[in-house]
């Protein structure tokens, strides 16, 4: 057929529409990009080839930090671990976190609030990541010694993995290392745990591999206050091989012959390594008790403050968060709930002013006027009926303004902590808190100090150097010399007499600071402790403003040995990794 | 070649008979969509002459008889004879005649006659819906469309839309069950669709099936709502006017125990734990004898503060019409519906505080015959949506929360007229009518514009049936808010002590001291996003004798943009392909394919191909089956079997990428200062790939007695695999999350249909119907840690199955006392009256162990509609029953807990040593996590297995006879309309809430709305 000329022109304009039509169509459609937009950040960006000042490998750095240094302040659900100890218990109303661990009620399956296996391996894999990169950004920074920044940086990042691998140790035995390597979907991750023995050695090791390259406290300047310091490595390795050295698993380990769950035999020499590392801290002069112990709490390091005695700590910045979360429940205008209730086992450990336990006939103890007369750490550590705070009285007998009665949170055993908290006794007017330091402090001197004593002690027995050590202590205290000149001290005590001396120097020094926790594990004395129900004070107050005290039972702890000297391994860990071993007890 | 002979001998009958009478007639034929081609005009006489009408729908007809009326003709349409009173021109319009088994469904990019149809499709003509009083077209659907399972969360003015999905739900991956919505072959979301007003709306049709849904790919796996809007048809112009008025109660209201019975249950709790009792004797005594209005209130503050009903107003118009080159269909409508809340205003100020919502709908869809084959489509729409709500306060969540208030916390004024406060309570806040009165509004305002602007060129010139059609369509949304609201939120409120007539200062934390600061205003743009979507494709239909072949290629491109939140654009592209043959509307015949790919995913894993087929056998058509299946109009055999696929992912944008995270969280420096930090993200995924689906359907489609009884009933097996879900059994000590990884599997099984018998006795024409769908999934694989306990497993049961515990009585006083009687350690002690708990596990304390699944998911397994009309004359009714089975309910908080909830009726049946064989509620206790929660401890006690069932609409309808409509009326219709007229349900048994409402909830949503609605109806 043929078309006729205008039927081709009709059919030329049709095609020519259609064509058109789809060439616009076209035009409109760019392809997809070939990097999505939006995320750009890799890790070559992070760990830059080109940034000699090394900016975003540094703010990796800083959330290592965050990641494997927790702020201990009310950290279990609002509590502080030391409630879940003998030394107090929450006060909260309903079932506490810190409570179901004093009672035991936890397993594999739920696992308790203090439970630390996810955030630790975090930590873990963000150090390594920047251990295992680092070396790849061309730092200039260095320190004022002339030494190169980027070693400082890399052994601070070995340090919190060291030291994240130790709050496992303590919690779990020993542990998965994962060393050096950072680990991807592909790779087989069902690691065995190693054993308690290498998890010391691995720890150890990466501590004294990094002190060297770290900054000393002269090195520490306004803008990097707050950086692990090579006293914080040599005071980690003492406390760990105190750990180590310690019954629960030097000698003492819950499972015979499982080297998961500790040493499988006992040696006494690791007392001595112990002792010789808290030594090495000692030796370095840099560090000194501070006059006043409240101070401690609420002072910058040296050299910006001078707090020469805290060693590593977690900079939390100024706040009064302690203060209004803890603080007696009956000031209105500055706040204050009242959340931590220190037990009466603690306020009864510390002794009178000549440095005697209450228990003892001539301390001078008065049972009506029990907090007359005592070690002044009792004051700087616990809220007792009659302290003056806040340009007023505090008021625990039933009914006064901090124990009000009702279903409010208040209470439970006649006390409030007081420690860490500012100098607020005698503020006036319509007081209120101010900001006030409250970094968590993870190791201070007194605590190597303590480390060395009690190491020295098991290793050689009372020597003059562990004495030396309490007096230091108790001189700070404010305990009176006495006649002896022993702070209330027996002379010539036996090592069994000096060991319980020292535990109880330990626990009074270092109440609230997630010590006496583990200490009553590693000593393995846990079931003694945890076997007769925590106590507390009822007052009453009558019209003449007479005072009565009676101890009354607050909460009756539970504690299943020896299972319970370890954590369970979360268990959902164990079924997903075939090489993973639970803890004895806790299959 | 039959045809041209038929002409050759038209040709010469009309030739001889010219010479008889030589009288002629010309004319065109018309439907409402154009000239009309191959229509039969015919003489009526014994021997006619005959003529057809051309490509332009003309014909010549020469008259031979003496006849005066011809008779018009054609295949699938009406047959009409017209009388000539010697007009030798005439134009026919002729109407399409009614055959169900022609009934056109809407499918994706095309449509589907029932005859032919391979795949599971429902579908429904809007004029069914459009009357019912509901400003969310997806609650309309609810037991009409076998398949659809919807759910209706809440009555809020304006956030009313259900929640609904096609065939249940089969992903894990919480967003990848939303079906695609599709109007006029433009995505929507579900949000966009809630806006639409249902008078513009043609048909509904949703695709369940691989075959209906392969053509959407990678987005097809959900299944499909499509939504057609009504356009305009050759005729006159045609107006439509609709006024409708409704009033509005709650389905359910709840009701609260007063002062008195609160208190004696409040004492009743206190003794219980050790306490001292709150209220003395006197107390009860003044509550009970309503002496003490202001010392000792009791307000029932439901009604306090709830009107009985509220008002909804709908209002619409519409026109539309057409020439051969333009067709019009302009609607505009205005939907109001007003708030629960009484109006507490005191000042006049104009400010509403109370819940409403209006919309403003505005539509114009035009077609435009630019040539002979060249036609233009523009639509453009625009929505404007306003919610209301009392800025800061869930009015009805705080009228369930005892914490808030009291029946006696406080008088609802006081004497001086002044604001209240709930004085006993540790918020201490004002009353709420005083924080409604005072405290301003929340108004969002929602926009949505869309326009689409096609083609169609027609390209016969190629070859027979072949054309091109594109599209570019845009939609944005633009979502406001604005607050009016005081610079504190809080008006004064005093307490009033009658025993000394003092007034004191609200002073707490809730105060607001002694003046009301001025409104300010604050702004916030909620959503701002666009869509862009390109379509061009080629569409071919013809048929070769006996064989009828259609087929399509698309071509589609979508680009989303989320300007709000600057986040990179989503693109879609793909390329689809359908083919449908069938032989006679005998063997039929259809294979989809879709090629697209999304951006989310990695380039490698960026595009699928997602084939279906699907087959019918139409039995009746076959010689062999004519006498066994002579009462059938219809009997097919259909199945289709394919793969389709989503491309919802849960979490980042772009999962295959490892993310860093930036932040700042940590302290250096000797003045703390947070520092910026940088840590690892979830590890990337680089095989992300989209979700799949293997889906089975196997489909009987039945017309019988001369299609008084019609039939569809399918059977499906979904398979769906490579779900995203995040693994769970991955050692923590890798140290890091993990994006989601195509690893989980489902089945989802199940049947659904639709029956109808339609007959008419005398006068009367009725019918009656049911729809039903079940559908029931299994979660085969989910990669989840192996639990310490089997039936701790969430694999092996349905996607959302609730685990909780078993109850088995209350604890005896000789139960706590011996040690052997398995309890759960908590802090509070067991008492006699506890909930009771099987010990799973036989280890002596009931813990989380001991927990197994109870109960089905949320979403019912089966849902049922009965649809019944019955017309007489003008008058006609219809009813919907709906109903859903195989669900449960449990409630938490302020639902149901004592000292959380206010109390009511069944906390009357309480365990109490002298009821304990017949209560029906645990001893009372005002601590809030005994073994006694269910927020603590969900069980069995409190799940109910649920069902409900709802008189859903209900519409009786008055035709208003011609003759009494004044001016050019033409049609009007009185019509009075119901929703959720009647409820019945076992959930209300335990909980005041609606059937419907999310489980695992404080059970406070705003309380569902029944509706009674009176309309008037005018054409002109």
């Amino acid at each position: 057929m043929l078309l006729s000329r205008n039927h081709t022109k009709k059919l030329s304009l049709q095609l020519f529409v259609v064509v058109a039509i789809a060439m616009v169509f076209a035009s409109c459609a760019k392809d997809y990009e070939k990097i999505p937009l939006g995320q750009q950040m890799s890790i070559d960006l992070i760990f830059d080839k080109n940034d000699s000042a090394g900016q975003y490998a540094i703010e990796f750095l800083t959330n290592t930090y965050n990641d494997a240094l927790f702020n201990g302040h009310n950290r279990l659900s609002g509590d502080y671990m030391d409630a879940a100890s003998d030394d107090a218990i929450s006060s909260y109303t309903g079932l506490s976190n810190v409570e179901k661990i004093a009672t035991g009620a936890y397993s594999a399956t739920a696992v308790n609030a203090d439970d630390i296996w996810t955030r630790s391996y975090t930590a873990i894999r963000s150090a390594t990541i920047f251990i295992v990169n680092i070396d790849r950004v061309p730092l200039l920074e260095k320190l004022s010694d002339g030494r190169p920044a980027r070693a400082a940086y890399k052994a601070e990042a070995r340090f919190l993995r060291a030291w994240t691998y130790f709050e496992l140790v303590r919690r779990y035995g020993g542990v998965p290392i994962t060393g050096d390597s950072v680990y991807q979907l592909t790779n087989n991750i069902t690691l065995p745990r190693q054993s308690f023995e290498t998890c010391i050695n691995y720890i150890v090791n990466e501590l004294d591999a990094a002190a060297d390259s770290l900054r000393g406290e002269e090195q520490v300047n306004s803008a990097n206050y707050g950086r692990i310091t090579k006293g914080a490595a040599m005071a980690l390795k003492a406390k760990v091989l105190l750990y180590a050295a310690s019954p629960l698993f030097n000698g003492g380990n819950i499972e015979d012959g499982n080297a998961l769950t500790g040493y499988t035999n006992y040696d006494k020499n690791r007392w001595k390594l112990a002792a010789d590392a808290a030594q090495a801290v000692m030796n370095l002069g840099t560090y000194s008790l501070m006059h006043n112990y409240t101070d401690v709490f609420t002072t910058q390091a040296e050299p910006i403050g001078n707090n020469t005695e805290t060693i590593f700590w977690r900079q939390n910045g100024n706040n009064t968060s302690v203060e209004t979360t803890n603080g007696p429940v009956g000031y209105t205008s500055a706040g204050g709930s009242g959340r931590t209730s220190p037990t009466q086992n603690l306020v009864d450990a510390f002794p009178t002013t000549d440095g005697l336990q209450i228990t003892d006939a001539n301390s001078g103890y008065n049972e009506d006027d029990p907090y007359a007369n005592r070690d002044a750490r009792l004051k700087a550590t616990i809220f007792y009926n009659g302290y003056s705070w806040l340009n007023r009285y505090v008021q625990t007998y039933d009914g006064g303004l901090d124990k009000p009665g009702g279903t409010i949170q208040q209470t439970k055993t006649g006390y409030y902590m007081r420690k860490f908290m500012g100098s607020f006794e005698n503020v006036q007017g319509s007081p209120v808190y101010s900001n006030t330091i409250h970094d968590w402090i993870f190791l201070r001197y007194a605590e190597v100090m303590l480390d060395y004593a009690e190491a020295a002690n098991e290793y050689s027995g009372p020597g003059d150097d562990v004495y030396n050590v309490l007096y230091a202590l108790r001189n700070r205290a404010g305990i009176t010399l006495g006649d002896n000149n022993a702070y209330g001290l027996k002379q010539g005590m036996s090592q069994d007499e000096m060991r319980d001396a020292i535990r109880n120097e330990r626990r009074i020094e270092m109440a609230f600071e997630e010590q006496r926790y583990w200490d009553v594990k590693r000593w393995k004395i846990a079931e003694q402790v945890y076997a007769d129900p925590l106590q507390g004070m009822d007052i009453q107050q009558t019209g003449n403003g007479q005072l009565y005290f009676n101890k009354i039972s607050v909460l009756t702890p539970h504690f299943t040995a020896p299972k319970m000297y370890l954590y369970p391994i979360p268990y959902s860990e164990v079924v997903k990794n075939a090489n993973m071993k639970q803890n004895p007890g806790w299959e | 070649m039959k045809k041209t002979v038929f002409f050759i001998l038209l040709f010469f009958a009309g030739g001889i008979t010219a010479y008889a009478q030589s009288l002629q007639v010309t004319g065109v034929v018309r439907d409402s969509a154009g000239p009309v081609t191959g229509a039969t005009i015919a003489e009526k006489s014994m021997h006619p002459s005959m003529a057809a009408t051309d490509n332009n729908g003309r014909f010549r007809l020469k008259i031979k008889s003496n006849t005066d009326t011809i008779v018009v003709t054609v295949v699938g349409y009406e047959r009409q004879e017209i009388a000539l009173n010697g007009r030798g021109h005439i134009e026919v319009l002729v109407q399409r005649a009614y055959n169900p088994l022609n009934d056109v469904m809407v499918v994706g990019f095309g449509q589907t006659k029932r005859i032919t149809n391979t795949g599971a499709v429902a579908s429904i003509k809007a004029d069914e819906i459009r009357r019912i009083p509901t400003s969310s077209v997806q609650n309309t659907l609810a037991g009409r469309l076998p398949g659809f399972f919807a759910q209706q969360r809440s009555g809020q003015p304006g956030k009313d839309a259900s929640d609904y999905f096609i065939r249940g739900v089969s992903s894990l991956n919480s967003d990848g069950n939303k079906p695609l919505i599709i109007v006029d072959d433009i995505e929507y979301t579900y949000e966009q669709l809630a806006q639409i007003n249902v008078n513009e709306i043609e048909s509904i049709s949703i695709l369940k099936d691989a075959s209906t849904t392969a053509i959407y790919g990678i987005k097809g796996a959900n299944g499909v709502l499509i939504v057609t809007t009504r356009r305009g048809k050759l005729g006159r112009p045609q107006f439509n006017f609709r006024e409708e008025s409704g009033w509005q109660a709650p389905v359910r209201t709840p009701k609260f125990l007063n002062s008195y019975r609160t208190a004696l249950l409040v004492n009743e709790a206190y003794k219980n734990d050790g306490l001292t009792p709150q209220f003395t004797q006197a107390d009860l005594d003044a509550f009970k004898n309503g002496t003490d209005p202001y010392g000792h209130p009791d307000v029932n503050w439901y009604d306090a503060i709830m009107k009985p009903y509220s008002l909804q107003w709908n209002s619409n118009l519409d026109v539309s019409g057409g020439t051969n080159s333009v067709k019009y269909f302009v609607s505009g409508g205005v939907f109001s519906q007003n708030g629960t809340v009484r109006d507490f205003s005191t000042n006049n100020d104009g400010v509403n505080t109370n819940y409403f919502y209006r919309r403003y709908d505005i539509r114009s869809n035009l077609d435009i015959q630019a040539t002979q084959n060249f036609s233009i489509r523009l639509d453009v729409t625009a929505r404007f949506g306003d919610i209301n709500q009392p800025y800061n306060e869930n009015v009805v969540s705080e009228l369930y929360d005892f914490t808030k208030y009291h029946p006696y916390s406080a008088p609802f004024l006081n004497p001086n007229g002044s604001y209240a406060y709930a004085y006993d309570t540790q918020d201490q806040l004002p009353t709420i009518n005083a924080r409604i009165a005072t405290g301003g509004y929340s108004r969002q305002r929602r926009t949505d514009y869309n326009t689409l602007l096609g083609f169609t060129e027609k390209m016969d010139f190629i070859t027979k049936g072949l054309s091109l059609q594109g599209r570019v369509a845009y939609a944005g949304v633009e979502q406001n808010t604005l607050n009016l609201a005081r610079p504190y939120d809080f008006p004064p409120s005093y307490h009033f002590d009658p025993t000394d007539s003092t007034y004191t200062l609200n002073t707490g934390t809730s105060s607001g001291g002694y003046t009301l600061p001025g409104y300010r205003t604050i702004g916030n743009t909620d959503i701002k996003d666009q869509r862009v979507n390109m379509q061009l494709y080629l569409n071919y239909a013809r048929e070769f004798g006996q064989h009828h072949i259609t087929s399509l290629l698309l071509w589609n491109q979508e680009n989303y943009t989320d300007y709000k939140n600057a986040a990179a654009p989503q693109k879609f592209r793909g390329l689809s392909y359908k083919i449908g043959y069938d032989y006679n509307q005998k063997y039929l015949l259809d294979f989809n394919v879709g090629y697209n790919g999304s951006d989310r995913f990695d380039a490698d894993h960026r595009y699928g191909l997602f084939p279906a087929i699907g087959l019918g056998w139409n039995l009746k058509k076959e010689k062999f089956m004519e006498d066994i299946l002579s009462a059938f109009s219809l009997f097919k055999l259909r199945a289709s079997y394919g793969v389709v696929g989503s491309d919802v992912a849960p979490g980042d944008q772009y999962l295959y990428q490892q993310v860093y995270v930036q932040g700042a969280n940590y302290s250096f420096g000797q003045t703390p200062q947070a520092q910026g930090v940088i840590y690892e993200g979830a590890l990337g995924n680089p095989n992300v790939t989209w979700e799949k689906k293997r889906s089975l359907d196997i489909g009987l489609d039945m017309n019988l007695l001369n299609n008084k009884i019609s039939v569809t009933a399918d059977y499906f097996h979904d398979y769906r695999y490579d779900q995203l879900v995040t693994r769970n059994d991955i050692p923590e000590i890798l140290g890091i999350g993990v994006s989601p990884t195509n690893v989980a599997r489902t089945v989802n099984r199940g049947f659904d249909g639709q029956i109808t018998y339609q007959d008419k006795a005398g006068m009367v024409n009725y019918s009656i119907g049911v729809v039903w769908s079940y559908a029931k999934n299994k979660i085969l694989y989910e990669a989840e840690a192996a639990p310490r306990y089997p039936w701790l497993a969430a694999t092996g049961h349905s996607i959302g199955q609730t685990f909780g515990y078993k109850f088995i009585g209350f604890y005896s006083a000789d139960d706590v006392a011996d040690a052997s009687v398995a309890k759960p350690t908590t802090a509070i002690p067991i008492q006699a009256g506890d909930l009771k708990y099987k010990d799973l596990n036989g280890d002596g304390v009931i813990d989380e162990n001991d927990r197994e699944a109870i109960g089905k998911p949320n979403l019912p397994n089966t849902t049922f509609g009965v649809p019944l009309k019955i017309s007489y004359k003008g008058l006609d009714v219809s009813i919907l029953f709906q109903g859903a089975f195989g669900y449960s309910l449990a409630l938490t908080g302020t639902a149901i807990e004592p000292f959380q909830a206010q109390f009511q009726p069944i906390m009357e049946t309480r365990w109490t040593p002298e009821t304990a064989a017949t209560a029906e509620f645990p001893r009372l206790t005002s601590n809030p996590t005994t073994v006694n929660s269910p927020a603590v401890y969900m069980s069995d006690f409190w799940l109910v297995n649920a069902y409900y069932i709802r008189l859903k609409t209900v519409e009786l309808g008055y035709q208003i006879p011609r003759k009494l409509l004044p001016f050019k009326i033409n049609n009007g219709r009185l019509y009075l309309s119901s929703y959720n007229l009647v409820t019945w349900s076992n959930v209300s048994r335990k909980y005041q809430q609606d059937p419907e409402v999310q489980s695992n909830s404080a059970g406070d949503a705003y309380l569902n709305q029944r509706v009674i609605n009176l309309g008037l109806q005018i054409g002109f």
